[in-house]
């Protein structure tokens, strides 16, 4: 006993059978023609992909210096490095990301496999809850603005994957001269001395400092930290206890690195004006 | 049997027919070969129905790109990067063949989700046609399974910490996520054997599966036919035309379409 | 043969040309290994041919056979549905009718067959994950490398057959002494959040490394906990999670001393630490990978842990 849905489906795809049988072009060579145009673009544009990626890296075109493209290969692997930023391509930013927003432990679960298994089980199972035999687009605006949200926030996270920032202590080391120039205290030597010590202490993990560092969500620019005239006790008792000076703030406590380190810390920050 | 002498041309027709036919009467392909080909599709298709055709033309790219490479890949801790870097600055139009290798993948998905957001858009996922968008979203899950396993080959900084992240991702999973992990790495961290694991898996077992599922999506695409695009006036299934001849105007990639009132 | 038949003449089933290719065959081994063997074989094959033309050129009914319909066998391979060539039927007592047992026996055999080549295929892909695999002791140097109080990034490889890929770092104190023994914190550097290697928050003396073989030892000045670039999780210097996504302590090492050198053992998780240094309570789990919870309702999720 059929129901009166099927009973229709049915029908309409016989009707379908006798159009396409009596309107329909054969395949070869209406239809085929387009699919080979399209296959020809497809090959072009790999090929000229990996043209650029050889050809626009610097010098003789071997080694890890990046192009356009990115690097051709990284250095060897090293099991263990601790100088190191895994990223994985870039069809995986957007799940790269999603471990960025998912930052409590307790939902960590969530961001690796919660939210991609629930993705991919709703995409499955999309023809068994999308009933309606409604093709017309002018006539679906649930599964319009589901697409529409689908790609936004796919293309969102992705891109938002792509820019985010890490803190190597050893790239950012190189960056401190350019910081002092751009702030104005190349000659204060401890302000200087404060800065090499925030490129390895691990500040840059959640903060961001002259275009560099992790952007932890919650983590405030320090870029211009000093024009807020704190004062360097302020600084140094911050650092020593975040939550005491700051109730409710996530940041741990830097008092292993000693008093001497402390102020060269406190007078970087202080002296760090914001870029001239 | 002919009782007049054949022309010249049937003459000429009858000769290069013959392997054909010696091949039909023993296989029966060349009238498969002959149904693909000659098969009928709505008149009113349109440029995004390229799009399935293009993911496989792609898919072929990798493998035939990746069957190459195999020769020249040594699956092996200490010889990986080695080889990676013997294919890429010694062998004649290695940077090539690894090139497209590395960014035939990307193509690939990007056409993959492509593809699969026309069909959604097209309602080409419902009656009949729910089986195949079932295929297509296994095939999707294997394409980024090939992604993520090929990633380790080069075996360089960012292929091994990017794959120790991603297999202790796949470790979090709840009940099975450590034996999950375990299996990826083939231990309790990745030693020797995590490499030839990757690529047995990337090389073998994943393609092999796309390959099948490829074939059973292609026999639902040819078994269940192509839909005309939903805005088109005249899509197959809603029956024939009016007047019962169709005027010529501007839609569709092989034949205009009618305009008819209402709808 | 009869010109006026008009049945072609077939010979009947026989096992004579089979016995006469055995003869044949030995009898060419028997060429090559031993000329006992070839008289064997010329023995069996003369006494085949016999046969064999015997029955050939005999007129009896053997020598000509019925020509068969294809549509109804005569012969007893494909039980018939009804009729007098049809399989008999089973008598009432009977139990294992032919054609039943036939199916059973092919699918039973065909599933043995199946188990025979899948299981060690498979048992060999999977087993690594539930084997207990053996730790060695590593040697990370002479006791006097770590001064009291501050950590020294120590790498080491923890598999020497391995080769590289078994690389592995760890930071490493010393405390001084609990109870007349020297104590150690020795902390894994794999964050225990997905894995990204993690930084230790300070200076580094790289002028001061040391290379004893294949092990290589960087102190540093002084830190003030770990960080992880990948995900912004902080740790503290006993390895306690202070900030970020980590789920729980970074992993330790346990350690023994054998001729004034530092060995390292096992790895084992931990939950958290309370205390610091020497007296320090540190809560041991079973190693588990990063992102797994060891306590709390979410450890619920991973009742089983493959043996490490």
């Amino acid at each position: 006993m059929a129901s009166d849905r099927i009973v229709e489906r049915r029908r309409v795809f016989q009707q379908y059978k006798e159009d396409v049988k009596e309107r329909g072009k054969p395949f070869y060579p209406y239809a085929m023609w387009h699919d080979t145009i399209m296959s020809l673009v497809v090959v072009c544009v790999i090929i000229g992909l990996a043209i650029v990626w050889k050809y626009s890296t610097p010098g003789n075109h071997i080694g890890t210096e990046p192009g356009w493209l990115g690097k051709l290969y990284d250095a060897p692997a090293d099991p263990g490095t601790i100088n190191f930023v895994p990223r994985p391509d870039w069809y995986f930013y957007l799940l790269f990301y999603l471990l960025r927003i998912f930052k409590w432990p307790e939902s960590v679960i969530l961001g690796t496999i919660g939210l991609p298994t629930l993705f991919l089980v709703l995409l499955l199972a999309v023809p068994f809850y999308d009933l309606r035999a409604e093709r017309r687009l002018g006539r679906r605006p649930v599964a319009i603005i589901a697409a529409i949200l689908v790609v936004l926030s796919m293309g969102i996270l992705t891109y938002k994957g792509a820019t985010a920032k890490e803190a190597l202590g050893s790239e950012l080391k190189a960056l401190v001269p350019k910081w002092a120039a751009d702030e104005g205290y190349t000659g204060n030597k401890q302000a200087v001395a404060g800065a090499n010590l925030f490129a390895v202490a691990g500040c840059a993990n959640c903060h961001t400092y002259n275009g560099a560092g992790g952007q932890y969500p919650g983590a405030p620019n320090l870029t211009a930290e000093g024009a807020k005239n704190k004062g360097i006790a302020f600084q140094i008792a911050h650092l020593k206890c975040p939550a005491c000076v700051n109730p409710g703030s996530p940041m741990p406590s830097f008092t292993g690195l000693g008093d001497a380190r402390l102020k060269s810390l406190a007078t970087f920050l202080e002296a760090s004006k914001g870029k001239k | 049997m002919a009782t007049r002498r054949l022309t010249r041309q049937e003459q000429l027709q009858q000769t290069i027919m013959y392997p054909v036919d010696w091949l039909e009467e023993r296989s029966g392909l060349v009238g498969g070969l002959r149904y693909f080909l000659f098969r009928k599709v709505p008149g009113d298709i349109n440029w995004f129905q390229t799009l399935g055709s293009a993911t496989l033309t792609a898919f072929i790219v990798q493998a035939l790109t990746g069957s190459i490479l195999a020769m020249y890949y040594k699956p092996d801790p200490n010889s990986a990067y080695p080889s990676i870097q013997h294919i890429t600055n010694d062998v004649w139009a290695g940077w090539l063949v690894r090139g497209m290798h590395r960014w035939g993948a990307s193509v690939f998905i990007i056409l993959m989700f492509m593809h699969m957001g026309r069909v959604f858009l097209f309602g080409a996922y419902k009656y009949p046609r729910e089986l195949n968008w079932i295929l297509g979203v296994l095939l999707l899950a294997m394409g980024l399974g090939e992604g993520f396993t090929g990633y380790l080959l080069p075996w360089d900084q960012t292929a091994y910490w990017a794959t120790v992240v991603g297999i202790n991702i796949n470790g979090t999973a709840p009940f099975l996520g450590p034996f999950i992990a375990q299996f990826l790495q083939g231990g309790t961290a990745i030693n020797p054997d995590t490499l030839a694991r990757f690529y047995a898996i990337h090389m073998l077992m994943i393609p092999g599966a796309i390959f099948a599922l490829i074939g059973l999506h292609l026999y639902l695409v040819i078994r269940l036919g192509v839909t005309s695009p939903p805005w088109s006036k005249e899509a197959a299934g809603t029956g024939p035309s009016p007047n019962g001849r169709v005027t010529k105007t501007r839609r569709g990639l092989m034949r205009p379409g009618t305009r008819r009132n209402g709808r | 043969m009869q010109p006026h038949d008009e049945h072609p003449h077939v010979p009947g089933p026989s096992l004579w040309p089979v016995g006469f290719a055995v003869g044949i065959v030995v009898l060419l081994i028997g060429l090559i290994v031993s000329w006992y063997i070839a008289g064997l074989g010329a023995l069996v094959a003369l006494a085949f041919a016999f046969l064999w033309v015997r029955d050939l050129t005999a007129g009896t009914p053997l020598a000509h056979a019925e020509e068969v319909p294809p549509e109804s066998p005569t012969g007893a391979a494909i039980p018939a549905p009804e009729g007098g060539d049809a399989m008999p039927p089973s008598e009432p007592e009977e139990r294992y009718p032919r054609s039943k047992f036939l199916e059973l026996s092919t699918l039973g055999v065909g599933g043995v067959i199946g188990g025979l080549v899948s299981a060690p295929a498979i048992g060999f892909m999977v087993a690594p994950a539930f084997l207990k695999q053996g730790v060695k002791d590593h040697d990370i140097g002479p006791l006097t490398d770590y001064p009291d109080g501050k950590f020294v990034v120590a790498t080491f490889m923890s598999d020497k057959t391995q080769g590289e890929v078994s690389r592995r770092t760890a930071f490493v104190r010393s405390n001084g002494q609990l109870n007349g023994q020297p104590s150690f914190t020795i902390i894994s550097n794999h964050c225990a959040h997905l894995g990204c290697p993690v930084q230790p928050n300070g200076p580094l003396e790289e002028q001061k490394k040391k290379q004893l073989g294949d092990v290589t030892l960087i102190p540093t000045v002084s830190i003030a906990g770990f960080g992880c670039p990948c995900h912004g999780g902080q740790y503290d210097t006993e390895g306690n999670r202070t900030a970020g996504p980590p789920v729980r302590a970074l992993d330790r090492y346990s350690f023994s001393i054998r001729n004034g050198h530092l060995f390292l053992g096992k790895p084992f998780s931990v939950s958290h630490v309370d205390g610091a240094g020497a007296s320090a309570k540190i809560h041991k789990w079973t190693l588990a990978f990063p992102g797994e919870h060891v306590n709390g309702i979410e450890s619920w999720l991973y009742p089983v842990q493959p043996p490490h």
